[in-house]
């Protein structure tokens, strides 16, 4: 594809796209021009109605502690799993891995549940723990040697996460309905909860990994040529893979604990994002936090959109990500080695 | 003469098989060293050792000098650098893009202007300029050992270990390349190789070592080629071929 045409998607969207969302809704009859001619009004002063008043101040409120919230904490959870699946990628050398295949997002789960039902651990902390426990069972599962091949990695991601599913039902088994309740909602991958607390919770345990993984992109590459080839030029990979994954589960944990486990997002979209830009991780990391976030964004937006029920936003990425995948593998544009 | 690489009662195993015992040789500096040997008598292990990649042996690996297991990972990639036997790149990356990975020790968050400065002069220099953009995971077996070559250059440190540099190469590239690396260790470098193919080892190579029953041997000065050692480690006769002044080794056709 033309590279100035895909720059022009992966960073031009971004902001238009935000915008429109705010004006996107169940509450409808909400339009940009009504919006805009009603605040001017009440900038000049002119002949500003009590009706008109109210009707401004019911649109704002929608518009900045409803809508905007949603669009930043969906915006923060698409970049934060897209750029996590990329890293983990580049990391286990293996474009079928994400936070969800290596089990980290049923850690997660089964922390955050954990902390919900029992209220030792704040949720965000246990989340992490469970993510990072999770991981470290995959990587012990797949034979911890660096050869560990595709589908040995793939298979022990399933395992771990199949383990952990079957925690977090042991959790939600023995919790008391009232708690059941609330665990059930939230593992269901969902964005309609999203409020500024949330907000306030995930913006900076997604903005501090995604700046470090940022700053260490271009490492990506000599990491994803494998352990040897690192030493072989000199580089010591156990350091710069260690600060990777762990911001890759914090990222992935953040999210699940502020939304729930949002699957195959981060399995596909570096995949799209490759095809537009390349393999080159100075350009795709970048490329994962704007596409990542804008692309969670518009899935969001259709969910609201398209039905008069909103479709949890999890279903709809599997659904996506799924038949991308059958795609992809019917094209053979995948290395199966 | 300067060792570059000096091993020192060397012993390793895999398990419970020994690979090498009491194994010592010096590699001298500034000097295209090749280590020949039947498949399967260590030489791989041996570069893993020297090169870092394998620990738990005892004995000594010195490189200029200081011991190696001491070395810290900034220093020792100013020092030494390592071929492979084999590459995978499981992601489409440009030439480009590998051989800047050789790179990561030095400018060690972004490419700088000197490495791409650099890229050009080593594309050049291996005759693989019109490669520089192509997908390394689509060439052929010889382009991306060349490639795979060039991101040792580009790393340009004192010592190169090369296992099969001459792998999936023609003949066109295998000369070339045992020229280039004739001409880099005349530069001040030390390179060390293991090689299949005496005759081409015997063409370049300024001396020549034998792994052979566990332990290295040689340090033969290479214009005269050791014919009855070829043949004992190789278990097959050899033809020595002379031309003007220079004698060339050929294996001799098995009847």
């Amino acid at each position: 594809m033309n590279r100035k045409l895909a720059h022009i998607i992966v960073y031009g969207l971004p902001l238009p796209v935000m915008l429109a969302s705010l004006f996107i809704g169940p509450t409808g009859h909400i339009t940009l021009p009504d919006f805009l001619s009603l605040f001017y009004k009440k900038l000049t002063a002119t002949s500003f109605l009590a009706t008109e008043a109210e009707q401004y101040q019911s649109m704002a409120n929608i518009i900045f502690n409803i809508r905007l919230p949603r669009v930043l904490l969906t915006f923060l959870i698409g970049a934060a799993l897209s750029t996590s699946g990329s890293v983990l990628q580049a990391l286990f050398r293996n474009p079928l891995v994400d936070s969800y295949v290596l089990g980290i997002s049923s850690g997660a789960a089964f922390g955050a549940a954990f902390a919900i039902n029992y209220a030792i651990l704040p949720v965000g902390i246990a989340a992490f723990i469970g993510g990072a426990l999770a991981v470290l069972c995959t990587f012990w599962v797949a034979g911890s040697k660096q050869q560990a091949s595709i589908v040995s990695i793939v298979l022990s991601g399933m395992i771990v996460s199949g383990l952990f599913t079957a925690f977090l039902a042991i959790v939600q088994y023995i919790s008391n309905p009232y708690k059941l309740q609330v665990i059930v909602q939230w593992t269901m991958g969902n964005l309609h909860t999203a409020s500024w607390t949330e907000v306030q919770q995930t913006w900076l345990p997604v903005l501090i990994p995604l700046v470090l993984v940022f700053l260490l992109r271009w490492r990506l590459n000599l990491l994803s040529l494998g352990d040897d080839a690192a030493k072989a030029v000199g580089v010591n990979p156990m350091p710069d893979k260690l600060i990777l994954i762990g911001c890759a589960t914090l990222m992935t944990a953040t999210t699940v604990a502020a939304a729930g486990i949002i699957s195959f997002y981060g399995l596909f979209l570096p995949h799209i994002v490759r095809m537009l830009l390349g393999a080159d991780n100075v350009k795709t990391i970048p490329g994962n936090i704007f596409l990542g976030g804008v692309f969670l964004l518009i899935i969001d937006n259709l969910a609201r959109a398209l039905f008069v029920f909103e479709i949890p936003v999890g279903i709809i990425t599997i659904i996506l990500g799924g038949s991308f995948f059958v795609y992809l593998m019917r094209k053979q544009k995948l290395n199966w080695n | 003469m300067e060792a570059a690489v000096h091993i020192n009662n060397l012993e390793f195993r895999y398990g419970k098989d020994n690979v090498l015992e009491k194994a010592t040789a010096a590699f001298p500096a500034n000097r295209f060293s090749v280590l020949l040997g039947a498949n399967g008598s260590g030489k791989s292990t041996l570069f893993r050792l020297i090169a870092g990649l394998l620990k738990n042996y005892s004995g000594h690996i010195y490189l200029h000098g200081k011991e190696s297991a001491a070395l810290t990972y900034k220093y020792r990639s100013t020092l030494m650098g390592f071929l492979p036997q084999f590459h995978s790149a499981v992601f489409p990356y440009s030439v480009e893009e590998i051989m800047l990975t050789g790179r990561t020790a030095f400018s060690r968050f972004s490419v700088r202007n000197s490495d791409r400065q650099l890229l050009e002069k080593v594309l050049k220099k291996l005759d693989i300029n019109h490669l520089k953009h192509n997908t390394f995971t689509k060439l052929s077996g010889g382009e991306q050992q060349m490639v795979m070559v060039g991101r040792l250059l580009m790393q340009g440190p004192r010592i190169i270990l090369m296992d099969e540099p001459t792998n999936h190469l023609d003949v066109y590239y295998q000369q070339y390349l045992m020229h280039q690396l004739k001409e880099y260790s005349a530069s001040g470098h030390t390179v060390i190789a293991i090689m299949h193919n005496p005759t081409l080892a015997y063409q370049y190579a300024d001396n020549i070592y034998f792994m052979h029953e566990k332990t290295v041997s040689g340090n033969n000065h290479a214009s005269v080629p050791d014919t009855a050692m070829l043949e004992k480690i190789y278990g097959t006769s050899f033809l020595d071929v002379r031309q003007g002044d220079t004698t060339t080794v050929l294996p001799a056709r098995l009847s």
